[in-house]
């Protein structure tokens, strides 16, 4: 009987471990495991101090975390000072100096570490008593030296200048000037004069004034039942005293009323970052928070939402782009942001805000929704494995007063959004009109591409500390000769260039409502003819074969000498630019500006006989945008508006010139190289 | 009577010790072969109902052709664009409505790929993991888009970093034979210029159950699990490929090489790379605890010196890189500003020449084993990060069990042994020494 039991089930195996299997068939799930949320256990200590216990056995760690509930600080001409008096606290007391609290942390493998929001402590169960000592220590003792403050805020300006290279730092701090504002805590930006302001005095203060038991909360969390916790939290934090501690109110900030373009320099920048963000008014705990959650989830968590899916998966501009839509009891936010390669930054903000606009447009799908819920949940579920989940459950209905069952009913309420519910939330929560979008990158590359989001065709350039900038500064190393150079590459290089021996351009234009054409000519080296026609006929002619010029108008025909002579002589060479240095012309570069919006390199151009103009060469393109001259009428601008190609070299088919008063645009609509000229056109 | 208290205080002192290894849960699994060559181990945590599957592959970037390089890491991106069963897209896609999470990520040595389910999809997640051990698609729409996305990974994660540079920097210079002279993420020109077939030839060689292996942990009924492995991984043809592997010892660096990198920072940063011996061996762990020693804390001897009282750097640090192979430890520093480089790296060498000459102090050396028995019980908190380790030990070890007995590897280490591999190999001619330096100091 045994046997063929035995047998029976070895064949039973065999079978089912050769039966053909069908991988085509996703497995089924089996049934939904149950989830439990673990209990925190709570008491009040009689100065106001309320204690959770979170018990778990597993491993002999206990961990203590000390939080404050209390109103952001605004920190005015001191920014940096709240968060340096946080760090200072273990940074000695009456009793240790750093150097001796360091060492009896370390000493027991154990981690203390203190914060303006308050204290972290952890170690082994066997160390804890060793542990709570040294907590509570910095807790009531610091004394904030004066030679540790003056460490602190030496690494602090040391830490600036390294952030001044992190695009996200930069973004970040550009973000909250525009967002929030320098009347918003939130808003306020770290400078080496804030820090340069902190004294002992300001962290002494602050230190007094908010660490009390009355606006705090101890988690404990581990090895540790709460018989054990209520003796432990008496020993060490009963004594600690209590005193009001002051509050403060902030007005919430205004949103943007359209959407408002910002860029931000990055030195040699590969990528860009770009960001999508604006305010939200969403405290923890609102009622929408859940919905809005998941309404996000679709649009950027995770490889599965739309903007990864779009950007890296279908585009493969991207590692990766997310969305995140966070509570906040002042002022909660929308950020969509991403990295990209610079050449596609203003497409990149194009599929950002389709996305954003499509989730307003059009309902998501079941799939994307179940995707997002299934998610959701598995996520909440994976989250109970730390114990801190559950302390930090407590703490929070406590802290933002919601329902005793805000957790234990979190996946029923998760679990009932549908569809209706996110395009809702899209609707009232997706607002790219109200939009910040910002790059941080390479500046020149991409600022000019993002103009069109800008309802007023404005970008606004911002630095490091959140502040306007008019225009980039000059990068270090570059001379006038190296933009020139540029300017030749950017024509189409200077072997196309030399391989021009003449070229004509005809053109049209309109003067105070009469239309006008003109034919240029020019040939090597300095032979030039300019030719204005009305309606066929020739109405002016300048002309110089090289060696003598005269001019043609309507008021007769006269020679050109002497020192205008000169002038035109050197002004008609083809090319110079590839010549300078030979044929005698002084290059000096004059700075940046900024020409129709478009960061550029001001160049100084004189030539042999010692006139100046002024060129302005284009910081993305390397084109010439605009050029600067003296005339007995006055200053003469010409700007270019459009380049075209012809025979591999890039002129320009559209100008604006104006002198004095004057303006007029003309548009060359025939341009040939090294055709259609002949020695006919430079006859004197 | 003082004699006593003495005696009492040491016999405490050494029953404190006995509580090390008993303190420490011991961490149970089984582990078995399939036919196939899959080694697979399983191990039980029913706290949460959720379980982790994952596959190690005995594969990272040493695997590589010199001139392909950065193909380990290419397939973590590969392996979730879908398999004979499942479409292109679809990978997170079912995990995600599964509740469940997955991620990968490939080292010098090993990639890992895992899932972390609901524990009532366990069977899900060994369909995914067996699907692509046996046909991933390896086709070139898949090919093409994450050649586009790894591009712009480097660009993000190292070139537009300050600093993000510095570990390929350092290791072309500390090896000239060995595959750990280029990075994991390899050469964007290598992976344009490669070709779909030798992607399908990677993938035929290295992703194989002979040289792979399954962890299980979790929320797991082991008899059943077995049963499902099986299920899902019998049938995977082993390898045909020979996976042995030529072993390439660098030759010694025999003299210190020097150089200065000019990148985008603001801050300089100087770094010393000193050629040590391989994760497992006996130097490794001395050299681990020197590490930590010279940079763990507050109270540790780099950041006290430098950073606290000499305030000469804004960080800094020493680590032996964890690599299963030879490779090196690292001490590195930031200087706050107006510091000269050379000044700080002198205060880093004398720092060093402090343990080549000096004993560390009884303390310091108990201070060392309370760190080590904290982040070691630490370190095994999560479920998640057991099955890594377990991954890893037998990968590289062949000794699974190691997760438990790696602590006594510390505790046997003797301050002798810190001094001595100090001696050893943290000496001048055996080290590459960089000094990354803001552009705008260029001359």
């Amino acid at each position: 009987m045994k046997k063929t039991l035995f047998l029976f089930l070895t064949l039973l195996v065999a079978l089912s471990t050769q039966a053909q299997l069908d991988r085509s068939q996703m497995p089924e799930a089996g049934p939904a495991p149950k989830i439990n949320i673990g209990k925190a256990k709570s008491f009040e200590l009689k100065n106001g101090l309320k204690v959770f216990v979170v018990e778990n056995h597993n491993v002999p760690v206990v961990s203590y975390t000390l939080s404050l509930d209390i109103d952001p600080v605004l920190e005015g001409d001191k920014v940096g000072y709240v968060s340096m008096a946080g760090d200072l606290m273990r940074s000695g007391t009456t009793t240790k100096t750093k150097a001796e609290i360091d060492e009896a942390i370390d000493f027991i493998g154990g981690s203390v570490t203190t914060h303006s929001g308050g204290i972290y402590a952890s170690s082994l169960k066997k160390h804890s008593d060793v542990l709570l000592g040294l907590m509570t220590d910095v807790l009531y003792n610091p004394v904030f030296p004066q030679e540790e403050l003056e460490k602190s805020i030496k690494q602090t300006l040391t830490g600036i200048t390294s952030q001044k290279d992190d695009p996200k730092a930069i973004a970040g701090n550009v973000s909250d000037a525009i967002l929030y504002g320098d009347k918003h805590p939130y808003g306020e930006i770290m400078t080496e004069a804030t820090v340069e302001n902190i004294t002992v005095e300001d962290c002494k203060n602050y230190y007094e004034t908010y660490f009390r038991p009355n606006v705090a909360y101890l988690v404990i969390v581990g090895d540790i039942t709460l018989k054990e916790a209520k003796k432990q939290t008496k020993k060490y934090f009963a004594k600690w005293e209590e005193k009001e501690v002051p509050t403060h109110k902030y007005e919430y900030p205004k949103n943007l009323d359209k959407p408002f373009l910002a860029v931000s320099n990055k030195d040699g920048a590969t990528q860009s970052t770009v960001v999508v963000t604006y305010n939200v008014d969403m405290k923890p705990g609102h009622p929408d928070a859940i919905k809005a959650k998941v309404m996000n989830a679709i649009l950027g968590s995770g490889m599965n939402g739309r903007l990864t899916q779009n950007l890296r998966e279908d585009k493969a501009w991207t590692y990766g782009a997310y969305s995140s839509l966070s509570t906040d009891e002042l002022v909660g936010s929308f950020n969509a942001s991403t990295q990209v390669r610079t050449s596609v930054t203003d497409s990149t903000v194009t599929e950002i805000l389709f996305e954003m606009n499509g989730l307003r447009s059009d309902i998501a799908t079941e799939e994307e929704l179940n995707l997002v819920l299934n998610s959701m949940t598995g996520s909440f579920s994976r989250s109970l494995e730390s114990p801190s989940t559950v302390a930090r459950f407590a703490l929070n209905i406590q802290k933002y007063n919601l329902p005793e069952d805000y957790y234990e009913t979190y996946l029923e309420k998760l679990n009932a959004v549908t569809l209706e519910d996110v395009k809702a939330m899209a609707d009232k929560y997706i607002t790219p009109d109200n939009a910040l979008i910002l790059a941080v990158g390479d500046v020149p590359a991409m600022k000019s591409t993002l103009k069109p989001f800008a309802k007023d065709g404005e970008v606004v350039m911002y630095n490091y500390y959140g502040e306007v900038v008019k225009s980039m500064p000059l990068p270090a190393g570059l001379t006038a000769e190296k933009v020139v150079a540029d300017y030749v590459d950017a024509m189409g290089g200077a072997e196309a260039v030399n391989a021009v021996d003449s070229y004509m351009m005809e053109g049209k234009m309109s003067i105070q409502g009469m239309a006008l054409n003109m034919k240029l000519f020019n040939s090597r080296p300095n032979k030039t003819c300019v030719e204005t026609y009305m309606q066929g006929n020739l109405v002016s002619k300048q002309v110089c074969n090289g060696e003598a010029a005269k001019a043609i108008s309507p008021m007769g025909e006269q020679n050109i000498e002497g020192e205008m002579l000169e002038n035109m002589k050197a002004e008609a060479i083809i090319f110079p630019e590839t010549q300078y240095a030979e044929l005698g012309f002084k290059l000096e570069l004059l700075g940046v500006d900024n020409v129709e919006g478009e960061d550029v390199f001001k160049v100084k151009i004189v030539n042999p006989l010692g006139k100046a103009k002024t060129a302005f060469f284009s910081r993305e393109s390397g084109l010439k945008l605009k050029e600067i001259s003296e005339t007995p009428q006055g200053n003469s601008v010409t700007l270019v508006k459009e380049y075209t190609e012809v025979n591999g070299i890039k002129f320009p088919k559209l100008i604006t010139q104006s002198v004095g008063p004057q303006s007029f645009d003309i548009e060359f609509e025939v341009i040939k190289v090294n055709e259609g000229v002949s020695e006919e056109n430079f006859k004197i | 009577m003082k004699n006593c208290f003495l005696l009492l205080a040491f016999t405490f002192l050494v029953a404190g010790f006995g509580s090390v290894n008993a303190q420490l849960n011991k961490i149970n699994f089984e582990e078995f072969d399939l036919d196939n060559g899959l080694h697979v181990i399983l191990h039980q945590d029913k706290s949460t109902p959720n379980v982790t599957v994952s596959v190690m592959y005995n594969v990272g970037s040493k695997h590589e052709d010199p001139s392909r390089t950065g193909f380990a890491h290419f397939f973590e991106h590969l392996m979730f664009e879908g398999t004979e069963n499942i479409d292109r897209g679809q990978y997170f896609k079912i995990v995600q409505n599964a509740g469940g999470t997955l991620n990968a990520n490939t080292s010098n040595d090993r990639t890992y790929y895992y899932e972390i389910m609901p524990s009532n999809q366990l069977e899900l997640g060994l369909w995914l993991e067996s699907e692509r051990m046996l046909h991933a698609k390896v086709d070139s729409v898949g090919i093409a888009t994450q050649k586009g996305v790894v591009i712009e990974e480097k660009k993000q994660t190292t070139d537009n970093q300050p600093y993000g540079t510095i570990m390929q920097e350092t290791m072309k210079r500390a090896f000239k034979v060995h595959p750990y002279r280029w990075q994991v993420i390899g050469d964007p020109d290598h992976i344009r210029a490669a070709k779909d077939e030798e992607f399908q030839m990677f993938y035929e060689k290295f992703y194989v159950p002979n040289n792979a292996v399954l962890v299980l942990a979790g929320d797991i009924e082991m008899e059943s699990a077995k049963q499902l492995v099986k299920k899902y991984f019998a049938d995977i043809p082993t390898g045909k490929h020979d996976l042995a592997r030529e072993l390439i010892v660098e030759p010694d660096l025999n003299g210190e090489v020097r150089d200065t990198i000019y990148d985008n920072v603001q801050l300089p940063l100087i770094l010393q790379a000193y050629r040590t011996p391989a994760m497992g061996t006996d130097d490794y762990y001395a050299l681990d605890m020197l590490g930590t020693l010279l940079s763990k804390g507050q109270s540790s001897r780099m950041y006290k010196s430098l950073v606290d009282e000499q305030q000469m750097a804004l960080q800094a640090g020493s680590f032996a890189m964890p690599f299963n192979e030879p490779s090196v430890t690292l001490a590195y520093a930031l200087p706050n500003m107006g510091v000269e480089c050379k000044d700080l790296e002198n205060a880093i060498d004398a720092e060093i020449a402090k343990v080549r000459d000096e004993l560390i102090s009884e303390r310091e050396f108990q201070k060392l084993k309370n760190q080590y028995e904290n982040d070691i019980v630490k370190g095994n908190m999560k479920v998640a990060t057991r099955a890594n380790s377990l991954a890893r030990y037998y990968t590289y070890f062949k000794n699974t069990n190691m997760i438990n007995t790696e602590l006594d590897k510390y505790l046997a280490v003797s301050r002798e042994d810190i001094q001595r591999v100090a001696q050893k190999y943290l000496v001048e001619d055996n080290r590459v020494v960089l000094y990354y330096l803001p552009k705008s100091q260029q001359q």
